[in-house]
């Protein structure tokens, strides 16, 4: 059962980690002391309210932000150890990103925004992938088109072909879906779930909708900075009574 | 307060950093400007006051009343007077003091051998006046001359030759003279009269080497008794002055020279600054405009805003003009303070640089601290008033849009009008300049023709840019081609970041091509004109020096090498009423030594009464062969001369030629500017030289040159005028790489979340440095281009213009060394303008970059 022995590796994890915004008596604690593990080969999803800390989480452990306090890791390798220049090759060869909006250069075709990191690591990369992976998200009439000229849904399935284009241990994605209408996020949804489950990436998805939370395989909740609950296998209507059951005591 | 004026101090105060760049650039333009200024009013009252206590104890002047002015020269040429006049006028009741005033060229040598100044001021010598009042020198050190040989000279001039009491040296005047010196002294309190060089010898002395005959003087200066007015005096002196004599008072001679320095010197000075001042703020004002331009696109959703509000256009133009205002008024007024730093500065330099400047307050005018106000401000405003208008326009529905970053490409009108434009400047500068040659055709032409690549600028960027960054695609992969086109995405604003360096560069290439045809042209006369082996010459810029020994000829034709040699001197008479240069020679050595053309007649026996007439002037003076022409000299005498030849080309002999003995009778100072020498057949070149060089050492040492040498010495001066315009223009050049920087600046922060981006998908801190520099060196090298286009294009215009002007042909040469560096130089300042914006992007936050609504 591959499912099983990929499962058995952890694509990224963060332990113990603390994350404080500011000093004294202004100071936040975003992070308070979560640990958590990203299992290869799996869609994991980080939920929780506003304020819960699930985009700081996912900061961290992408390496675009350091813990106070913790260590972050990507397979093997400690981000806290790495210096600026370590930290932005690691992210270019081994982390894909699909953010919320605002995902591709816009001076640069949509051809070349999904080679962008290749490009940069001056890597060439591999063809058949990338050019499997235009078909899988349906853009190839779309390849010498720049990003204005692609609606909101395409452009951010552009952003999902960028994000696997360099085989990424990781691919973190960051309310891919938030600015979407309902159509348009189910495509990228159905995207980020192929990936994973008939191409064996990782992903990591921060979302506070539990309709997006339903297409992963385990979602990770969050409250407070803390770790409060994981749920295998959830469907949309679970993650809504979960949540629900969150705003009860506060 | 005001709502338009609190919306501009709160946004002035939030974006202080935006209009760094605005500030610095009017900044540096008015306090050029304002330093211009003071420092010319203050150099031109430090002269004032010098001569004014100089010569305040000479009340009166005597001389011959008329002067021949030669084309070219503003002093003129005085008839000498009788120096035995003193006698006469010192007996004139109320004269307490006459002495005559001897006056000729006298070069030293300094202590090392070499010629001591000659490079444009005068090197003055004359006789020790010594009535210590009458004196314009003061003696500071030692005592006057008594003996034959004895000398006095300025302690500038002393102190630039290492020279000092009891030195024994050499003068040039220009037989050489061995003298000792004997004191040193001061002219109106200062170590000298600006650079020039004066040295002061026995009345004898004086006579004997500076006049052409004894008992002559330039002038005779008069002081008057106790009781005794300037005005008096004059009018005492007038009726026993002889015919042709004049008697002017003490203050106006003052006057006289004062005016001479004025215009000669201090005049073409400043113009000269303010013109690059000028430059330097038309540069500016691209800089500003763009600056402002670019705040007001990225202020969109907040204008929209306050007009979605109720805010009316007027408010929301005024308040962007307010901020303009108020930058404008600080940045000028620090720039006044740095003009009067500047003339300060300056005014300390000077001295150390070996130019007396007499101590003194500077002189700040009102007008020369209004006027670099005035500018600044108007510039500033002027430069924001079109993007306050597009301000005011903003719709108020803009606040709902996403930022509106101007990326809109050139218009059709713009290309169909800057077309028109640049046909229309071609279609007048070729007609200026080939069809029928008028200097304000082509010069109209000329601006034009910079508007053209103004307006055009847009239009053309999106194509130079492409083409230019072509190869950065390759050598730089993503890096290069991010860079490539971040500089394509809004052609306005690349254009006008780079139309401000353009103008600089066009300037620079303007001169460096016409400096490179001046000496092209230098070049092809030499080579044309000058059939002689070897030259000795003066110094070829300004007034100074003094010339050859009319007995260094002679000498060097007597040598065995030597075939021919031949000394051309000066001289000045008036030609059918007008002043002209003669040359004065041997016409038969001439005729072998430099090529004249097609000669008609001949010039063979020119004798006492023959002159040999270039085709232009005898074309103008509807002379020819065969014809009498009456010669006016400077010392009274009028003689009908015939025309014996006519000859083709001017370029080195000049265009009136007599023999020296036709000369003699009327000359002045004795000296030639040119010997030119030809060797016997069969004599090397270096052997030849050697023994000219051995000969030359007794008359004072002249540089001996090759035909080439020649050649080059003769453009010495270009490449002097050369390097203080470029100088010169590094300001507006820095100002132009302000302008580039702060663009830059101004789009990181507009691009911050895609730069977050790129650093998230891993551009390292490098790749983003390079990439922001990349981007600057792109602009920088369209406008490079650009301005070397015009520029050569310019170049090209204001040498054929001046070859149909003048009758002497001009060559024209494209440098291709010069402008290469010009072009490294351009791009290499892109890089360093993209420096900083580039450090402020790499430093970036991530984060911060990709949350940033």
């Amino acid at each position: 059962m591959t499912v099983v022995t990929t499962a058995s590796r952890t694509a990224a994890r963060v332990q113990d980690a603390v994350k404080v915004y500011g000093s004294g008596d202004t100071a936040v604690r975003a992070l308070d002391g979560v640990s958590v593990g990203f299992p290869a080969g799996r869609f994991t999803a980080i939920m929780g309210p506003s304020g819960s800390g699930k985009s700081t989480l996912m900061h961290c452990a992408a390496g675009l932000d350091t813990l106070t306090s913790g260590a972050a890791y990507i397979g093997d390798t400690d981000l806290g150890a790495l210096d600026d220049r370590r930290l932005t090759l690691l992210r270019r060869d081994r982390i894909g990103f699909v953010f919320q909006a605002f995902n591709l250069v816009p001076t640069l075709t949509v051809a070349e925004n999904i080679t962008l990191p290749l490009d940069l690591a001056g890597s060439r990369g591999d063809a058949e992938w990338i050019d499997a992976l235009v078909d899988v998200v349906g853009l190839r009439d779309r390849l010498h088109h720049r990003p204005a000229e692609l609606s909101g849904g395409q452009q951010q399935r552009v952003a999902v072909a960028r994000a696997f284009a360099g085989r990424p241990d990781v691919v973190f994605a960051d309310e891919p879906t938030g600015n979407l209408d309902s159509r348009s996020g189910e495509e990228v949804l159905g995207l980020l779930g192929r990936a994973v489950r008939q191409m064996e990436r990782t992903v990591v998805m921060v979302t506070h909708d539990p309709v997006a939370a339903a297409h992963a395989d385990e979602v990770v909740f969050l409250a407070d900075g803390r770790l409060v609950d994981r749920m295998e296998s959830p469907t949309a209507d679970k993650v809504l009574d979960r949540l629900k059951a969150f705003e009860v005591p506060s | 307060m005001n709502a338009s004026v609190r919306l501009s101090v709160s946004s002035l105060r939030a974006h202080q950093r935006r209009f760094a760049g605005t500030f610095l650039a009017v900044f540096l333009g008015v306090a050029f400007l304002a330093g211009t200024l003071v420092m010319g009013d203050t150099l031109r009252a430090s002269f004032d006051s010098m001569f004014g206590s100089a010569t305040s104890g000479t009340d009166a002047v005597v001389r011959s009343a008329g002067a021949i002015t030669t084309p070219g020269e503003s002093q003129g040429v005085r008839r000498p007077v009788d120096a035995d006049l003193s006698e006469t006028v010192a007996q004139v009741p109320g004269v307490a003091a006459a002495e005559p005033s001897i006056e000729g060229a006298g070069q030293l040598l300094g202590a090392n051998g070499d010629p001591i100044g000659g490079q444009g001021p005068p090197t003055v010598a004359g006789n020790w006046i010594s009535d210590p009042e009458l004196n314009p020198y003061e003696l500071a050190e030692g005592r006057a001359p008594e003996r034959s040989g004895e000398v006095v000279v300025n302690r500038g001039t002393a102190e630039l030759g290492g020279l000092k009491i009891g030195d024994t040296t050499t003068l040039r005047t220009p037989d050489p003279v061995e003298v000792r010196i004997v004191g040193l002294a001061t002219f109106g309190g200062a170590d000298g009269m600006a650079q020039v060089t004066f040295t002061g010898m026995t009345r004898a002395d004086a006579e004997k080497y500076l006049t052409a005959r004894p008992g002559e003087a330039a002038s005779i200066l008069v002081r008057a008794g106790p009781g005794v007015g300037e005005r008096e005096l004059v009018e005492r002196l007038t009726p026993v002055l002889p015919k042709g004599v004049e008697a002017i008072t003490g203050q106006e001679s003052a006057q006289e020279n004062t005016d001479m320095i004025s215009s000669q010197f201090l005049s073409i000075f400043t113009t000269f600054l303010l013109v690059f001042s000028g430059v330097a703020l038309l540069v500016a004002t691209f800089s500003i405009h763009n600056t402002f331009a670019i705040v007001v696109a990225q202020r969109t959703r907040e204008n929209a805003l306050l007009r979605a509000l109720g805010a009316s256009r007027r408010q929301v133009t005024a308040s962007t003009l307010v901020e303009a205002g108020a930058v404008a008024v600080t940045a000028s007024a620090a720039g006044l303070a740095g003009g009067i730093g500047i003339a300060a500065g300056l005014q300390a330099l000077f001295p150390a640089i070996g130019f007396p400047f007499p101590e003194g307050d500077l002189v700040i005018s009102g007008l020369s601290m209004l006027l670099p106000l005035a500018v600044g401000i108007v510039v500033c405003l002027g430069s924001a008033l079109l993007p306050a208008v597009r301000a005011g326009r903003t719709a108020p529905l803009a606040a709902l849009r996403e930022t509106a970053v101007d990326s809109s490409g050139a218009s059709r009108a713009r290309a169909v009008t800057g077309a028109a434009l640049a046909a229309l400047a071609l279609a007048l500068t070729l007609t200026g300049v080939l069809v029928s040659p008028s200097v304000w055709l082509a010069g109209g032409g000329a601006v034009l023709a910079l508007v053209s690549f103004v307006v055009l600028g847009p239009v053309a960027s999106s194509t130079a840019v492409r083409f230019l960054g072509g190869p950065l695609d390759r050598l730089r992969g993503v890096t290069g081609g991010l860079a490539r086109r971040n500089a394509l995405r809004s052609p306005k604003r690349t254009a006008a970041t780079a139309s401000a360096l353009m103008i600089g560069v066009a300037v620079v290439s303007l001169f460096t091509v016409f400096g490179a045809s001046l000496k092209a042209t230098m070049d092809q006369t030499v080579s044309r004109s000058f059939a002689g082996d070897v030259a000795i010459s003066t110094p070829s810029l300004g007034g100074g020096g003094s010339g050859l020994s009319p007995a260094l000829a002679e000498a060097i034709g007597r040598l065995p090498e030597v075939d021919t040699a031949v000394g051309l001197g000066s001289g000045v008479a008036e030609v059918a009423g007008q002043g002209r240069a003669l040359t004065v020679t041997d016409p038969v050595a001439l005729g072998r030594t430099f090529d004249l053309g097609q000669v008609r007649g001949s010039l063979d026996a020119l004798g006492t009464d023959g002159i040999a007439i270039t085709e232009n002037e005898a074309d103008q003076q509807g002379l020819a062969t065969g014809d009498k022409v009456r010669l006016a000299f400077t010392d009274g005498a009028t003689e009908t001369f015939t025309v014996r030849a006519v000859y083709g080309q001017s370029e080195l002999a000049g265009d009136y030629v007599i023999t020296r003995a036709a000369w003699a009778p009327h000359r002045i100072q004795d000296s030639d500017r040119l010997v030119a020498v030809t060797f016997r057949d069969g004599v090397g070149a270096d052997a030849g030289k050697a023994a000219v060089e051995r000969a030359a050492a007794r008359y004072g040492n002249p540089d001996v040159q090759t035909r080439d040498e020649y050649a080059q010495s003769s453009a010495g001066g270009i490449d002097m005028m050369l390097t203080l315009v470029y100088a010169l223009l590094a300001l507006a050049v820095l100002i132009a790489l302000l302008g580039i920087a702060n663009t830059l600046t101004l789009a990181i922060h507009e691009r911050t979340r895609e730069l977050g981006l790129l650093r998230a998908v891993g551009q390292t801190r490098p790749q983003l440095r390079a990439m922001v520099r990349w981007e600057s060196v792109l602009v920088a090298a369209f406008g490079t281009a650009g301005g070397l286009g015009l520029g050569a294009f310019l170049g090209w215009v204001l040498v054929t213009a001046s070859d149909g002007a003048s009758d002497s042909a001009f060559a024209f040469a494209v440098p291709p060394l010069q402008l290469a560096v010009v072009a490294l130089v351009g791009l290499a300042a892109g890089a360093l303008a993209g420096l900083r914006p580039a450090r402020r992007a790499a430093r970036l936050d991530v984060l911060r970059a990709i949350a940033t609504e």
